[in-house]
């Protein structure tokens, strides 16, 4: 449904993707794992175009484009859906919970404004959000701005959804709340792509585990399969130094 | 010494008269430079280009010359260059000299206040994360719809204390009006005082009129702010 190919990017001289490829089926759960500079985030921020990759193709709904020939329309048919979870959530400051939603639906869809709001609600209502419409984001916690960051995702119904180290910014007792969304969209079918350093979120809700490491995709394959027998030493070395404490593992 | 209270009663009265011409340059200019200085800014933080370079050298330029000095420029300038243009060259016969002196007032005013507001407007516009516009963009409005929607709000509201700083400093600046001979509330006050010779007394009135017309201006601007930043406020809960 969604396939990127030998996408590669630069950032002045320092090359951050050397040539990643991916394949996302509906219903996929795709976590990408890899130490910090290993280009995850950029990957995932060059798919929805808000960084411009110099090299690669993506196919995706019905789109097939270079990446640095992509015109304004079809970046913009591709945003249409997609749906992106920020690492600090980035929720609009001057526009309530409810109003965050809707924003996608009302401006960028022209979906009427009483269809708006019921589908807003709706969205935050799953991320268990039902008393908090009214809230500005200055007066939510750190937990409840990104479950309304998902909210605002997942309420245009995209095919995909991106989620970009979604609990990196958060207090780790407010962790919980926001994985716990996440495990309910996957299980009821959605399609995402999440980079995240989560080993029990990869461990248990992804189909596939992707490991990349500086700027190429090292291995990939099911959480069983990554977690207990990896090929390849980086990816060994990676899971020893993040599982050493609350993992036993065999090789 | 000894106040002449019946003349400061005579000069407020007279001065008075003066206040909607202060008024009046005051927001003829603001019309003019708001929106003028908004698309200044918006062009200078989205594009290059040539169009950039001239709206730099213009702020520089501006802000690199005292008002006074723009004022008498201005004032000698711009009357005998279009009396040449109609009259000598395009031949329409039009006497230029009989304008009234406020329109140049609206000119000098708003080129001076359009470059100092499009640097105002320049670091409000910088002061809303990239990250508020990445989101709007994901979700699927155009950058234009951000822009309007998401990031000018928000930049309006950082804006607005440096904007009543413009202002003020743009409503007292008008009393320089009088070098171009419009008759506001200090022209009113001067010839008064020029009469008896009470200097004094005539810019004790004006100093009382300017502090109330300043307050005024900065009331409404912390009552607009209150309005607009009600977002910003952090309640517990």
């Amino acid at each position: 449904m969604l396939e990127v190919k030998d996408i590669h990017k630069k950032f002045g001289d320092h090359e951050i993707l050397k040539g990643v490829s991916l394949n996302v089926e509906k219903g996929d759960i795709i976590v990408i794992l890899g130490p910090s500079g290993s280009g995850k985030t950029t990957l995932l921020r060059s798919i929805n175009f808000l960084e411009r990759a110099e090299k690669g193709t993506i196919d995706f709904k019905g789109i097939h484009t270079e990446f640095r020939s992509a015109g304004k329309k079809q970046i913009h048919e591709i945003r249409q859906h997609t749906g992106f979870v920020f690492q600090n959530y980035n929720l609009y400051a001057n526009k309530t919970a409810l109003e965050n939603v809707t924003e996608g639906l009302t401006v960028a869809r022209r979906v009427p404004k009483e269809e708006a709001i019921r589908r807003g609600k709706e969205a935050l209502d799953k991320v268990g959000l039902s008393d908090r419409y009214d809230f500005y984001p200055s007066q939510l916690s750190g937990g409840q701005q990104q479950r309304v960051g998902i909210a605002r995702a997942i309420v245009t119904n995209p095919d995909v959804i991106l989620f970009d180290e979604p609990t990196s910014a958060l207090d780790p007792e407010l962790v919980g709340e926001v994985l716990n969304v996440m495990k309910t969209l996957a299980k009821e079918g959605a399609t995402m792509i999440v980079v995240t350093h989560e080993m029990s979120f990869a461990q248990s809700v992804a189909s596939r585990v992707v490991f990349m490491d500086q700027g190429v995709v090292v291995e990939e394959g099911s959480p069983h399969q990554m977690f207990s027998a990896p090929k390849d030493p980086r990816t060994m070395q990676f899971l020893k130094r993040v599982l050493r404490e609350d993992f036993d593992y065999n090789i | 010494m000894k106040l002449n209270t019946q003349f400061m009663g005579q000069t407020l009265i007279h001065a008075l008269a003066g206040v909607p011409v202060t008024l009046e340059i005051t927001i003829v200019t603001l019309l003019i430079s708001v929106p003028l200085a908004f698309l200044m800014a918006l062009a200078r933080i989205k594009g290059r280009g040539i169009g950039n370079r001239i709206i730099s050298v213009y702020v520089s330029m501006i802000r690199s010359t005292p008002v006074v000095l723009q004022i008498l420029f201005l004032y000698s300038l711009i009357p005998t260059l279009l009396n040449y243009l109609l009259n000598q060259v395009w031949h329409l016969d039009i006497n230029i000299f009989r304008v009234n002196p406020i329109v140049y007032a609206f000119v000098v005013f708003s080129l001076n206040t359009t470059a100092i507001l499009s640097e105002v407007f320049r670091s409000a516009l910088l002061t809303v994360g990239k990250g508020q516009m990445e989101a709007a963009l994901c979700a699927g409005l155009t950058s234009w719809q951000a822009y309007i929607r998401i990031v000018i709000p928000q930049a309006l509201v950082s804006a607005l204390p440096n904007l009543c700083n413009t202002s003020i400093n743009l409503l007292k600046s008008t009393s320089l009006a009088f070098m171009m001979t419009v008759k506001d509330i200090m022209a009113i006050t001067k010839v008064d005082a020029a009469f008896g010779y009470n200097y004094i007394e005539a810019y004790l009135v004006v100093f009382v009129i300017y502090i109330v017309l300043c307050t005024v201006v900065q009331l409404l601007f912390t009552f607009i702010e209150k309005n607009l930043s009600g977002y910003k406020k952090l309640v517990a809960g």
